[in-house]
Parts: structure tokens; sequence; C-alpha cells
């Protein structure tokens, strides 16, 4: 059976780069792709957070990694059905998105309102009982969130000012 | 830092010794009021009926001091953070402490003593600072979009701000030129502007960011927010001409309006509370219910007022219960909170965690505040409400007793800062 046509490709590359969030530009891509249609999307990273609200749209995505900063994802417009069990993304009940990589857990709090991501990254920490690693995607520096992290035994070990987000780090302190 | 990107936390933080003398300032001047109500003791507040003295210095030091020092400490700090950009000009943060808390102490001094000149400079010292605060929140808010909620809550009490100021102003030089007919409505006018109006909104827009926070609650629904200041707005406007014009019919559907705004505020609150992760909730929120519930009370004495209950005693009651009841007990609960927190996020440096909030705290200092601050009110209701003195003593002292421990306890915050630090330098050496 023969791919689908790409009906549109796009390379947020050069907006990351200059610290443009291309959210709106690839929502605005994929509104254009007809049913069956493909949208091939290049990227430095997995945007799994993407692909979970693309999934929303009816598009199921497959993600493949071609360098060590840079990524194709497919997303095919087939109404993504059973795409939430294909997934490695889930939704946290305050929208927040968490899923597991080789370096730990991660949690995309980015876009919602505070206290929300304060709440949802120290409800995981607490879960992990001081074992393992979190990796946070976030909107914004937490100003309150290193005291929290004390008071429970973790804390920030790395802030990492990544394209279009601020990546924090989150360990147990080693007392 | 990328371009396109937020300011970074320290970007956002103010310099600790900033947003820190704003609340020293304000921790210093409710002692002062306490210390200067007992000296003046029980017969000045059963005489009250307004005017230059030392019921009028205290107020002022409670109203002016205690809660617009910590409204402004709170605001520099709080709002680049809550709209994720810093502050343009931190240093009319500097110019703002220089104008207003010695202007502060010139009006409460020129309160307590027969001394005009120094009461307008004190007024025009404070009006001018508080003119400076407005245009910095104002020139911060245009640079930013998103929190609606906080940006209404904010513009309401900016509003509120220039009649109060206008009002306040008129009322000192009254004192000496006799312009008003009836100075006591322009007051309870200028009283309800700044109570409900200024600092009524600054803590309505920062409970829905802060309460939240605090007790690890979901956010406050926008809808609510927006509700509590579209009923807040008439009922500031319907209270204040009608004090003004001498309608109680108007005056009393604006405390009418005024409930119902807190109604929907606190219902929104005590939603965020009921479903919140912290499973206890820590010492402060006494303070947080009490205040709650002096609000209602409030409102409610307001409404009498306006129905024709006569104003002695429940004029003084009613400004017991806005002033020291609600805004005090909410400003002193959050002060709680937010000195050691403070505290804490600078004490990270070189990578270091920071020390725990916990660590910083005096529990005893403010149980004991608690305790005094609440059997202050008390005492001093049933003093007025029965016309017997030694309640009033009792209830005057319990005040300066609670004032002394919440100084130790501010106190502490920055000592066991430094011990922590001290001990950190040594264990590095070692």
């Amino acid at each position: 059976m023969s791919d689908p046509p790409v009906s549109s490709l796009l390379d947020v590359r050069p907006l990351l780069a200059r610290g443009i969030d291309p959210y709106e530009t690839v929502m605005a891509a994929a509104a254009a792709v007809p049913s069956g249609g493909v949208l091939r999307l290049d990227v430095p990273f997995n945007p799994v957070p993407l692909r979970r609200a693309l999934a929303r749209e009816g598009f199921s995505s497959h993600a493949q990694r071609q360098a060590v900063d840079f990524w194709q994802v497919t997303f095919l417009r087939d109404g993504a059905e059973g795409w939430e069990q294909r997934t490695e993304a889930e939704i946290l009940p305050e929208g927040a998105m968490q899923w597991q990589e080789e370096d730990g857990f991660h949690l995309d709090v980015r876009r919602l309102p505070p206290p929300e991501p304060l709440r949802v990254i120290l409800r995981l920490v607490e879960a992990l009982n001081g074992v393992g690693r979190v990796v946070v995607h976030h909107d914004r520096d937490p100003v309150f969130l290193a005291p929290e992290l004390a008071e429970r035994g973790w804390a920030i070990v790395r802030v990492d000012q990544a394209m279009a987000e601020i990546r924090l780090c989150l360990e147990p302190e080693r007392r | 830092m990328l371009p396109g990107l937020p300011a970074s936390a320290a970007d956002r933080l103010l310099p600790p010794h900033l947003p820190g003398r704003f609340f020293a300032a304000a921790v210093l001047f409710h002692l002062a009021a306490w210390l200067l109500l007992l000296g003046a003791g029980p017969d000045a507040l059963l005489g009250f009926t307004g005017g230059p003295g030392p019921v009028a210095a205290a107020l002022h030091l409670l109203t002016l001091g205690t809660l617009g020092m910590s409204a402004l400490g709170a605001a520099l700090q709080m709002l680049p953070v809550v709209t994720n950009r810093a502050l343009a000009h931190p240093t009319a943060a500097r110019w703002l402490f220089v104008l207003y808390a010695p202007g502060v102490a010139l009006l409460g001094l020129g309160l307590t003593r027969p001394l005009p000149g120094v009461r307008m400079m004190g007024g025009a010292m404070t009006g001018l600072g508080l003119a400076l605060f407005a245009a910095m929140v104002i020139h911060h808010l245009l640079q930013v979009s998103g929190m609606q909620a906080l940006r209404r809550h904010l513009a309401l009490a900016l509003a509120a701000l220039v009649g109060l100021v206008l009002l306040g102003l008129g009322l000192l030089a009254d004192f000496s030129a006799g312009w008003f007919d009836n100075h006591r409505a322009v007051a309870a006018a200028h009283a309800v502007l700044a109570g409900y109006g200024f600092m009524g909104m600054l803590a309505f827009g920062f409970s829905t960011v802060l309460i939240p926070m605090f007790v690890l609650g979901p956010a406050i629904p926008e809808t609510a927010a927006r509700r509590s200041v579209w009923l807040a707005a008439p009922a500031l406007g319907c209270g204040v001409i009608g004090l003004l014009g001498g309608s109680g019919a108007l005056t009393a559907i604006g405390a009418l309006f005024g409930l119902a705004a807190v109604v929907v505020h606190l219902l929104a609150l005590a939603g965020s509370v009921r479903r919140r992760m912290r499973r206890r909730l820590e010492p402060f929120f006494r303070l947080v219910w009490l205040s709650w519930a002096m609000l209602l009370l409030s409102l409610v004495l307001g409404l009498a007022l306006a129905l024709g209950a006569p104003a002695d005693p429940w004029a003084v009651l009613w400004g017991l219960a806005l002033v020291p009841g609600w805004l005090l007990s909410f400003v002193l609960a959050i002060l709680q909170r937010i000195l050691p927190f403070l505290a804490a996020m600078h004490s990270a440096t070189d990578g270091r965690p920071p020390v725990l909030p916990s660590r910083l705290e005096t529990p005893w200092a403010t149980t004991l505040h608690s305790i005094a601050h609440a059997s202050a009110l008390a005492l001093i209701t049933a003093g007025l409400l029965a016309g017997l003195v030694w309640p009033l003593w009792l209830g005057l002292a319990a005040g300066a007793i609670g004032a002394v421990a919440f100084t130790l306890y501010a106190a502490g915050v920055p000592w066991r800062l430094s011990r922590f630090r001290a001990a950190l330098a040594a264990s590095a050496q070692g």
C-alpha cells in the first residue's frame, strides 16, 4: 500500500531558533490538511505535547529521530482513533502532559494558569517518594517551586533555557 | 536569554532588601499603632468621633503604614512574578519607599500632635508615593497580557486610590479650613474607598493567586473573579456616592452589591481550599478565616449603618471590623506565610538548595500573635458595646502583645537566615 501524499511540509526549527513558539503556525498548517492528508514537521525534539494536541484534531502521528537535534514527525489526518492508547503521553486533569523517557518522567506544564504547574509538579514529586528524576517543560522559571521542593527533599539541579521553553531538571536532594 | 523567552526568576525577583524594607516598615508601623492606642487608653476609643488625635493616627499607621506598606511591597514583588515580566524601573521602588515611608510617619505624628503643617506634609508625601505606585503598576500592566482577573482587580483598586487620595487630602485640609459640611460622611466615603476599594481590591486580586498557591488548590475560575469585580465596582460607586450625597438607600444598595461580590469571591476561594493538595492548613490560615468572617461582618454593619443604625457605637464597630478585623488579619496572615517563603527563595545561591521556609519560622510567636490579635478584636468589641473600660484596656494590651509577638516573628526570619548562612559557610570551610 502506498503512503498517503504529503499535503504540507513545515520546518519549525528557524522559528524556534529565534525564540518564537511555533504552536500557532503548526495548528494553522494542520487546519489546512484535508482528511487523509499528511503534515510533515521538522523539529529539533520529539514534540509530544503537540502530538497530543493534534490528536485531538484527528491526527495520528509518528516521530522519527534523524539526528541528535533533528526529528521528523509525520501527522496523518485519519481521525486518530485509538491514538490515546498508542501514545506515550498522559493528559493529567489540570491539562498537563506526563510521559516517560530515558532520563526520567517528563511533565509539560506550559500554558497552565498558576498555581496549576506547581500542583502538578509537586504531586508527581510526592508520588515518586524520593526516587527518580523529573524533567519539567515550563514557560517560565517558577519562582515559588524551589522552597516547596526543598520542603519535600527535592531540588532543581539544572535549568536549561531550551527553545521556546524553560526546562527544569528535578532530583531528590543528596544530603 | 533567548529572544522571545520570558524573564527568568532572577530577573523577576527584586533584590530581597527592596520588598524587605517595605515589609519591615509595615511590621514597625503595626507595632507603633498598637502602642499608640495603648498609650492613649480606652477613653480615646470610647470618645472617638473622628478628627485628629491618637486614634486617627493609629488608624492611619495601620492602614497606610501596615496595610499600605505590605500591599506596596507585595505588589512590587508579586506583579513581576505572576505576570512573568520584570519591573521596568526597579529604582522607582526605592523612590517609592523614600517618599511613602517617611510620609506615613509624618502623617502619624501630625495626627497625634496638633501639627497641621507636618500633617499636610505627611499627607502630600504619602499621596505622591501612592501616585508613583499607581504609575508603576499601570506601566507594568500595559506591558503584559493575560492574568485578566488580576488586572481587573488592580484597575479597580487604582481607580479607588485616586478617589481616596483626593478625599484624604481634602479631609486633612478640612481639619483647618472647614470645607466640608459633613466631615464624617466624607471620612466614611474615604474609608470605603480605602478599605474596600484600594486595599480590598488588591487583597481580592492577590488572593486569587496567593490563596490557591499557599494551599496548593486549583486556580480560581476566571468567571468567578470577573463576577466579583463587576459586583464590586457598583458596590463602591453606590457606597461612595450614597455617603457623599447623604442617601442611605443608595449606600445600602452599595453594601448589598458589596456583600454579593464578597460571597462570589469567598465561594471561589473556598472551592479552591476545599480541593487543595496540602492536607493540613498551615497556622497562618487561622487569620485568613478570621479576616473573611470580619469582611462579611463589616459589610453587614455597614448595611445597618446605611439603614439608620446609630453611629454610636456601630460606626466604630464597623471601622473595627473593616480595618483590624478584615484587612489587618488578612495582611498579617499573608505576611506570616510569605516572609519565610521569600527569604527561603532568596537563600538559594551557588546552586545550593534553599533553606527550608519552615526553618525560618518562629511558631510560638505566630500562635501568640493570632491569639492576641483575635482576643484584642473580641475584647475591644465587647468594651465598645458595653461601654466598659476594663475590656478595652485588656483588648488594647492584647493588641500590643500581638504586635510585639509579630515583630519578633518577622525579625526572626532574617536572624534565622543569617544563622543558616553562617552554618553553611562554616561547613564549606570545614
